[in-house]
């Protein structure tokens, strides 16, 4: 028996076939732990022993606990050194299981090790995250009342292209208004498509115009329905992607209504401005065009993300520009009919020649300042290689990772309906209760996964689809 | 003691009852997967009853036991499975915790071997591991099948219905394999000369001072160059008339995007001429000359010929179509970028005096020049506005461009890195097949004839898509080899006991057979990948010494093995050829002795096992032949007078049986049973087993050549690849079943008894054999792990063999 309240206690443990000898005065360094509990608890008491470990041998005085012995290995090394690795190839998440069975606290796990368990952390949320986002899409929840239940069915229609036919169907029509009316915006410039109005002034051709505004009217109606139909209005009001949209729209009736009453409250040539400034935000609905496409999301994701490194790229370019701008007016002064005509002049040259366009209007005609603009040229691309490194790597890691989660979430998923099928097939097989059915179907099933296979008769519609689905897959 | 010794002191399985009083006994349970121990609840295995562990539970019999692991003792209560130990820690964590993860540094498709073996499904991989393993095993298969597709390319394009196939193909190695040979080699380096001299030219050509001017007053071409350009369309179309006349299957050649570029490198010159002829007294129009311009541009697609000599242009286009996506993105950020800053700049620099940015479609072209940082300055913003705008719409140019590309490139060096691997496969491959054409041809011939029909079979069963029907086979096949010893012992003493058996046999056997192609092709590839520089040389040289080399390694293994050496090979005789040992009392009086130590040599080393069983394998031809037969395997006919000598007829067909078994040893499997022997035993069970044919110590040979035979080590690989070799030999043999047994009857046995040309004509066969399987393993052993995790289906069989093992040991005693 166990030899009790003495420093000097010893307990036999067996881990999953791992036997240790473990001894009292280590254990009770941290006296909350189940090893400690073990060796300070009454021997005669059976109960708190089989509730401590998972079997007990009272012959060799030997205690089992069902567990990984390896992960075991590691984390025995807190009685000894007072902090925990986790050995190579053991997942984090599941390590931390076997701590929290041992009842040994987190903090113990030493911090090179923490990053790997905080990133696979991460990584599940983000997991979570996109599952209950399917999850969400999927759901079939009958609504309350009937509005909302429009309103649900309007919402997966114009926010989710893969939920149904006709909500792709939208999408595409949505996709082919943004492509028209890009192309119009543009055509719409060309001096011969113009047409002169009344005073002489080139105004756009007016078919043009009318698909402009069929197309306005295309976008009206698709904000306004998605509007009525988000859950939660302010969120929609300030999401990115929705406020380009609303951008996209608002020039054309501000315009509209410029014309019609502006000309009652100021000077024409004050509307006409405005209305101009008002086009370029015509510009933003290019940014529809990417509504859908994850590439533009990886994008902007890596651009937020790598934020200091884009200020970083700003800065050395700055500084280059002023340096080599200065540099080159100087140098470029002795010349007769220099091209430098001020700093601010020579800034333009100096951001041409660093992103190596070089276009050629302004170019040094000195000797010293030819040298001046091969160092600037140099530099450069220095300058712009070095800061973009950070910004291309988050964007690939983000490229791949989204691959990786949307893999994850689909198997998740999988995973999902596995169970709640299993769980219908579970009673099903308990229903019929026969011994031999158990029998043969452990000759036919593979796995648990195909327990539908099993019993030809309870075998639901949907199991069997599931089952071709994972067989396929 | 071990598990199996004491298994066989009980000279019968243990009854259905001591089972279950032993599991009602222990609480625990000790499993032993590949020599590590683990010890868990029975309780815990309950929680998922349908897997293999799960099942243990509720197995009652002896039978239904050994059904589901590979030896037991009842005493220790522990259950042996011969599998991998490393991924057996985090599967009988999933019965713990309920939560399946991967090890680390596990391959992931080893891993689902694993998870099959265990009859776990993938799908219960937790998600922090599940995105990696899908992941992984994705780009695993889709490597798989293009290598499968490339296989079977290479293998199918050598398919000759013609009479004059012979030259056809050699006209085929000679245009399209220009590392064949040295002519080929100097044609290709032809080709590519005309190609870049008709390039040239067609630049020439362009020169004002080279042009010619003709009567209506247009250029034309200079007469020599014309020439010139007239000799290389010749060149190129004799070439491309060539391949399309030798290639195996027209369709495919006529569809591959290669013949295609030639094609229309050609086609361009015959339009032009036909234009040109046909509408002389026309020419002058405008659109005519317009057509003959462009059929003329077209023909600088002549360029991409050099596709054809260089793999990098080809990785290059491969790696294109596979990186569509991101190309595509490129794109849609490059357009988004141009349309955007476009029509900033437009709004900027519109009200500016003589601008050039007249129209937002005009300034598209000094976005793109201005993104891409080309820059020529034929237009450029004047504004500050406008100048400002250019400073950014450079900088997001630079982002834009920089960003996907790194993907593309990623794709590029990996598809790179593959191709370099298969072209030195490939190379190995040819260098292999120039071997064995010197060697013999004979068996090459037959080779490729089996191995082609086997893909074809291949085809089927990959397009059912059956990923689970795998398990099930080996499940069937399972259980009837177990049924074989057991029959054999009920009616110990008859050979014919063996016959019942057959018909169900042969059905089991071919399903496995196909998986396990799949997996040597997997092999094989994984062996050439390994390619090294001194291997060719070394397995023509096996050729030549196969039969010292045997001698070697029997030295290599023996020393570790303490049972007498004759004790050791009669034993092996009959645990290998029940039937054989049911005749021969002699061997059967041997079996007493080592029956205890060798099968603790089992339990204990699974590893040392196995060689040992090879090694016996291969020497009971020679202790059931006659003493001293071993020494007749140097001389091809010596000991075939002596085969024909056992007068005796039961004798004489156990022996056949036993030849069977072993059949593909090189110097004895012919010369007296040769044909005789497969007719008979056409119909045994065994004929599945030759397995353990003798070929495999030629294996063991190779790969345990390398290291040190003191080390056990490498013995576990010779143990894989002799179970890949025992499918390859096993095909073989099904094959010439086919072939005698079509026509055997006694006179053409006897005829094939007499005539030493049928035995020199099959020994040559396994001796080509043996080089290129040898080969293949020697490449194997290599990769210790993949060929452990690989040899799945090998595994099975094996044990099972073991098993029948320890089955006889029961029956002897």
């Amino acid at each position: 028996a166990l030899v009790m309240g003495e420093d000097e206690a010893e307990i036999a443990v067996n881990i999953g076939g791992v036997k240790l000898v473990l001894y009292g005065d280590v254990l009770n360094r941290y006296p909350e732990s189940r090893l400690a509990e073990l060796i300070n608890c009454s021997t005669l008491n059976y109960d708190i022993i089989y509730s401590l470990c998972d079997d007990y041998d009272p012959g060799n005085n030997e205690f089992y606990f069902d567990r990984d012995p390896d992960a075991f290995r590691c984390i025995i090394d807190v009685y000894y050194f007072g902090e925990i690795h986790i050995k190579r190839g053991i997942c984090p998440i599941c390590f931390i299981k076997e701590m929290e069975f041992w009842k040994i606290d987190q903090s113990y796990l030493d911090e090179c090790c923490k990053s790997d368990l905080t990133e696979k952390e991460e990584e599940l949320a983000e997991i979570a995250n996109k599952v209950k986002l399917i999850l969400d899409d999927l759901d079939v929840v009958p609504s309350v009342n009937r509005s909302a239940r429009y309103q649900k069915f309007l919402w997966k229609l114009m926010e989710k292209p893969e939920s149904s036919l006709p909500a792709r169907v939208v999408a595409i029509a949505s996709f082919l208004f943004v492509l028209v009316s890009s192309l119009v915006m543009c055509v719409g410039t060309i001096p011969e498509v113009q047409m002169k109005d009344d005073e002489g002034d080139l105004v756009e051709h007016p078919t043009l115009e009318a698909i402009e505004t069929a197309c306005i009217g295309w976008f009206t109606v698709e904000y306004l329905l998605r509007f009525m139909s988000s859950p939660n209005k302010l969120h929609f009001f300030l999401s990115f992607m929705n406020i380009i949209d609303f951008m996209a729209i608002m020039p054309f009736y501000v315009v509209l209504t410029l014309t019609y009453l502006g000309t009652a409250m100021m000077d024409l040539a004050k509307v006409q401005q405005a209305v101009q400034a008002l086009r370029i935000m015509r510009i933003a609905r290019i940014f529809k065009l990417a509504r859908h496409s994850s590439g533009l999301q990886t994008l902007t994701y890596a651009l937020k993300r790598s934020f200091k490194e884009l200020g970083l790229l700003l800065m050395y370019m700055g500084i280059g520009i002023f340096v080599f701008s200065a540099l080159g007016y100087t140098l470029e002064q002795s010349h007769p009919e220099t091209l430098f005509s001020s700093i601010p002049q020579s800034f333009w040259w100096a951001i041409i020649t660093m992103t190596t366009v070089g276009y050629g209007d302004i170019y040094p005609k000195t000797t010293l300042g030819k040298c001046n603009a091969a160092i600037s040229f140099l530099c450069g691309v220095i300058a712009i290689a070095l800061p973009i490194h950070p910004i291309i790597n988050n964007f690939v890691i983000f490229y791949n990772k989204q691959r990786l989660l949307e893999t994850a979430a689909k198997h998740e998923l999988e995973l999902m309906e596995l169970q709640s099928s299993e769980d219908s097939m579970v009673k099903a097989t308990r229903k019929s209760g026969a011994l031999g059915a158990l029998e043969s179907s452990m000759r036919s099933s593979r796995s648990d996964n195909c327990i539908p296979l099993i019993e030809e008769s309870t075998r639901t519609l949907k199991s069997k689809k599931y089952c071709s689905e994972t067989e396929s897959f | 003691m071990n598990k199996g010794g004491s298994r066989s002191t009980t000279s019968l399985p243990p009854e259905p009852v001591e089972i279950i009083r032993s599991k009602a006994h222990y609480r625990r349970v000790r499993l032993n997967v590949g020599g590590l121990l683990h010890e868990v609840l029975w309780r815990t295995l309950d929680r998922l009853p349908r897997t293999r562990l799960g099942k243990l539970r509720d197995c009652n019999t002896h039978e239904s036991l050994m059904e589901i692991c590979d030896d037991y003792s009842l005493d220790d209560n522990e259950y042996f499975f011969d599998r991998h130990p490393g991924a057996f820690t985090s599967i009988l964590n999933f019965y713990r915790t309920g939560k399946l993860h991967m090890m680390e540094e596990m391959c992931a498709l080893s891993f689902s071997q694993e998870l099959d073996f265990w009859g776990i499904d993938e799908i219960y991989l937790e998600s922090c591991c599940q995105a990696r393993y899908h992941q992984k095993k994705e780009q695993m298969n889709e490597e798989l099948k293009r290598e499968a597709e490339t296989m079977r390319g290479r293998e199918g394009e050598d398919f000759d219905t013609t009479c004059c196939s012979e030259k056809q193909k050699k006209l085929w190695d000679l245009l399209e394999k220009p590392s064949s040979s040295l002519a080929a080699k100097v044609l290709a380096i032809i080709s590519i000369l005309f190609i870049v001299l008709s390039t040239i030219a067609l630049s020439l050509n362009t020169l004002p001072e080279l042009q010619d001017i003709d009567e209506f007053g247009q250029v034309t071409d200079n007469p020599q160059l014309a020439h010139v350009e007239a000799v290389c369309i010749a060149w190129f179309t004799m070439e491309y008339l060539l391949r399309f006349i030798s290639s195996p299957s027209k369709w495919k050649f006529f569809k591959g995007p290669l013949n295609i570029i030639d094609l229309l490198a050609i086609l361009p010159y015959y339009v032009t001429i036909f234009l040109t002829e046909s509408n002389k007294s026309v020419l002058q129009f405008q659109n005519v000359r317009r057509v003959v311009q462009i059929f003329r541009i077209m023909r600088i697609l002549r360029i991409l010929k050099l596709a054809r000599h260089s793999t990098g242009l080809q990785s290059l286009g491969f790696t294109l179509r596979r990186s569509y996506n991101e190309l595509g993105l490129l794109i849609l950020f490059l357009a988004m970028g141009i349309m955007i800053f476009s029509s900033l700049v437009f709004f900027a620099e519109k009200d500016e005096e003589d601008t050039k940015f007249k129209s937002i479609p005009a300034s598209f072209w000094w976005a793109t020049i201005t993104m891409t940082t080309v820059g020529y300055g034929d237009i450029y913003p004047k504004t500050l506005l406008g100048k400002i705008i250019g400073g950014l719409c450079c900088i997001a140019g630079v982002l834009v461009i920089a960003l996907p590309i790194p993907i593309i490139v990623n794709n590029f060096s990996e598809f790179y890195k593959e191709q370099k691997r298969q072209e030195k496969a490939i190379k190995r491959r040819e260098a292999l097949e120039r071997a064995k054409r010197n060697g013999s041809i004979i068996s090459m011939n037959m080779k490729e004839v089996f191995a082609r029909s086997v893909e074809l079979i291949d085809v089927v069963v990959e397009n059912n898509g059956e990923n689970m029907g795998m398990v099930q086979d080996n499940h069937l096949s399972l259980s009837h080899r177990k049924e074989t010893p057991k029959r054999t012992t009920s009616e110990m003493g008859s050979t014919q006991s063996l016959e019942p058996s057959s018909p169900d046999k042969a059905h089991p056997a071919s399903p496995q057979h196909l998986n396990v192609q799949k997996l040597e092709e997997m092999y094989n590839k994984m062996a050439k990948t390994q390619s090294q520089p001194n291997l060719n040389s070394k397995d023509k040289g096996h050729l030549s010494k196969v039969p010292k080399k045997r001698d070697e390694i029997e030295m290599g293994v023996i020393p570790t093995e303490p049972a007498p050496t004759t004790d050791m090979r009669s034993m092996s005789s009959i645990d290998s050829f029940m039937s054989c040992a049911a005749d021969f009392t002699e061997s059967a009086r041997f079996s007493h002795s080592p029956s205890t130590t060798v099968p603790g040599r089992v339990s204990a080393n699974p590893v040392l096992e196995t060689t040992l069983e090879h090694e016996a394998m291969e020497s009971s031809h020679s202790a059931t032949k006659v003493p001293g037969g071993r020494g007749s395997k140097h001389g091809l006919f010596s000991d075939s007078p002596r085969g024909l000598r056992l007068s005796n007829p039961l004798k004489n067909r156990s022996l056949k049986v036993n030849f069977k078994g072993g059949d593909a040893d090189p110097s004895s499997s012919s010369s007296a049973q040769g044909p005789g022997g497969w007719a008979l035993s056409d119909s045994s069970a065994l004929s599945a087993h030759s397995l353990m044919s003798p070929e495999v110590s030629v294996y063991t040979t190779a790969s345990s050549k390398t290291p040190p035979p003191e080390t056990l080590i490498p013995t576990v690989f010779t143990f894989h690849d002799a179970s890949i070799s025992k499918f390859i030999d096993a095909d073989t043999d099904e094959e010439e079943h086919l072939h005698d047994s079509s026509g055997t009857n006694a006179s053409q046995r006897l005829l094939g008894k007499a005539s030493p040309k049928l035995s020199y004509y099959s020994s040559h066969q396994r001796a080509a054999n043996h080089l290129e399987s040898s080969q293949r393993m020697l490449g194997n052993s290599v990769f210790p792990l993949e060929a452990r995790s690989g040899g799945g289906q090998g595994n099975h069989v094996l044990s099972r063999g073991e098993r029948s093992h320890s089955n006889t040991h029961n029956e002897n005693k």
